[in-house]
């Protein structure tokens, strides 16, 4: 079943298209993941997707229900949760408030919230953090701190913007741990990374972007040798290894 | 690390509540202590201001959207009580809610256009508003125009809202709209719009990212704030019995509030009130100490006290005392 389709997105600033008729589709279940160089455009169609900004053409529709130009309040509420590519916790609250703020857009009561976030800080390894500052996180535990805030909505996708970009190696893998994880819950994930072996082994499909474009959709094999993705990563003059 | 705590259900005598009860006691003995007509409406005045810098801080503090413009609520609050009384005779008691909810409509027509500003923008917003509000109060013939409207003395009794061998039920009428204030805040600390209002102050983006409806939100603590600062100049107005543009709609008055929640600790319980409790009898005091001449001179320290609050310690001195508590505990 189709969760998400990504019917033609175009979105403008001033005279450059950062999204040229961007289309694609998001199956339910699967991890589908975002590249492309830096700005192709990843985070704009993002950002067109969960309403922060309205796209200037095409259409998204999110689970046969047409969200397109949805203020973001209304698009979480569907079922779509994001997190952000810089980290924006909610500094001077604890990790267990932040994730409560996410709670309770399913919850009215405090503590029906409170209960649902502790589960979720537990499926997430914060549980241990769960009264600290959210401002004194080390970057790696913000950023799961983001997805967990994000998973408290009870989203059935999930938007992850460079959840893994400035990680150490061994961060990375937990990361990519709770990503699988998450799958294994029924989470449909879209994943943006510019990092390309951390997505190739964990996306059922990918799908690249370049100047704004979409210049290759498929599973990470065929991606990876793909001539003209090579190219947008490596510039015209390399060739893959035949 | 820091950590908070986590609120626990309240023991029978935890200290924080011995210490409650012990301000609470004082609060009620305060008028047979200090008798003196100066003490008690000194005092009158400190209650009103904790409680108008309480409802600027559920806006300002709580939710972060720095308003410049709440004179406008406190002067629509005694200009709607006054204005029902003398033309429609309608009593005081129920031109305080009426004033109350005046002022929280209005603030919704305020609050619109001012909430798709953001920071700076909004705050020089509200400080226009209120500018373009005195200068209609000003000339409009009416309502007292610049002259003002001035309450007939009516024979005292609590019926009448009018007291004058005593202020001591003015006393304990501030004394109870302060504690309804703080019961509110209290209350919405721990609700889900208390939740929502911090959560849109610290980062209103990852706010909506996370389906709270931020205009909505920032809407409904305007009402309140403007609610409880509508009751207060009301309140002012019963209590003073003259209002004009310039005692209730200026923007000193603006100023004043948003200062003792300032200075007292933004986005605490007892901030304002710390706060008011620091900055009304300091100003008094000045302006006796120095005379008429002084006149500004109140308004000097408290520039010296702001730019010791913003230096220091930009949470208010409501932080600085948890911190001084933090350093006697790790001691």
């Amino acid at each position: 079943m189709t969760l998400l389709r990504i019917g033609g997105i175009t979105k403008r600033f001033g005279g450059l298209e950062a999204n040229k008729g961007i289309e694609f589709d998001v199956e339910q279940g699967t991890i589908i993941g975002l590249i492309g160089p830096n700005g192709a455009g990843k985070t704009t169609l993002f950002n067109c997707v969960t309403g922060f900004y309205a796209p200037d053409d095409g259409k998204v529709v999110f689970d046969e229900l047409d969200i397109t130009g949805w203020p973001p309040h209304r698009v979480c509420r569907a079922g779509i949760a994001r997190t952000f590519q810089t980290v924006r916790p909610f500094a001077q609250m604890t990790v267990l408030e932040n994730v409560m703020v996410g709670g309770l857009l399913r919850h009215r009561q405090t503590a029906a919230s409170r209960t649902a976030a502790m589960e979720v800080l537990e499926f997430t390894g914060l549980a241990s953090r769960q009264s600290m500052f959210a401002k004194n996180l080390t970057i790696a535990d913000k950023k799961r701190m983001e997805v967990a805030r994000a998973l408290a909505t009870g989203p059935r996708l999930l938007m992850l913007d460079e959840a893994m970009a400035g990680l150490t190696p061994k961060e990375t893998q937990e990361a990519v741990d709770l990503i699988l994880r998450l799958r294994a819950r029924g989470v449909t994930i879209l994943l943006v990374e510019h990092v390309m072996e951390v997505v190739m082994p964990i996306s059922h499909r990918i799908v690249v972007l370049d100047y704004g474009q979409k210049i290759a959709e498929g599973p990470p094999q065929e991606i990876a040798n793909d001539e003209r993705v090579i190219q947008a990563y490596l510039g015209g003059r390399y060739r893959a290894p035949s | 690390m820091e950590q908070t705590q986590v609120r626990r259900p309240p023991r029978a005598l935890s200290p924080q509540r011995l210490v409650l009860f012990v301000f609470m006691f004082a609060a009620l003995a305060y008028p047979w202590v200090f008798r003196l007509p100066f003490q008690r409406r000194l005092m009158v005045v400190v209650l009103l201001y904790a409680m108008l810098g309480q409802a600027w801080n559920i806006l300002g503090g709580y939710t972060g959207q720095v308003s410049l413009g709440h004179a406008v609520f406190f002067g629509i609050g005694a200009y709607t009580s006054t204005l029902l009384h003398l033309k429609l005779g309608v009593t005081p008691w129920i031109g305080l809610p009426a004033a109350g909810l005046v002022a929280a409509l209005v603030s919704q027509f305020v609050g619109y256009p001012c909430f798709r500003l953001k920071g700076h923008y909004f705050v020089i917003a509200t400080i226009v508003l209120a500018q373009i509000v005195q200068a209609l109060f000003t000339n409009w013939d009416w309502a007292g125009g610049a002259l003002g409207l001035r309450l007939p003395l009516l024979p005292e009794s609590l019926l009448n809202f009018q007291f004058f061998s005593t202020k001591l039920p003015y006393y304990y009428i501030s004394l109870a709209l302060l504690a309804i204030v703080l019961a509110v805040t209290y209350l919405l600390e721990g609700s889900k719009a208390g939740y929502y209002f911090r959560a849109i102050k610290e980062d209103p983006d990852a706010a909506r990212s996370l389906g709270v409806d931020i205009t909505s939100y920032k809407m409904l603590a305007m009402a309140i704030s403007a609610f409880f600062t509508g009751v207060g100049g009301a309140f002012y107005a019963q209590f003073v019995l003259y209002i004009d543009p310039e005692s209730v709609l200026a923007f000193k008055t603006s100023v004043l509030i948003m200062l003792i929640a300032v200075v007292g600790g933004i986005g605490t319980l007892w901030g304002p009130v710390l706060g008011a409790f620091i900055l009304i009898p300091l100003s008094e005091f000045t302006r006796v100490a120095l005379g008429g001449a002084g006149r500004a001179l109140d308004l000097v320290v408290y520039g010296i006290l702001i730019t010791l609050v913003a230096v220091f310690e930009p949470r208010g001195l409501w932080a600085l005392g948890e911190r001084i508590k933090a350093l006697v505990a790790r001691r």
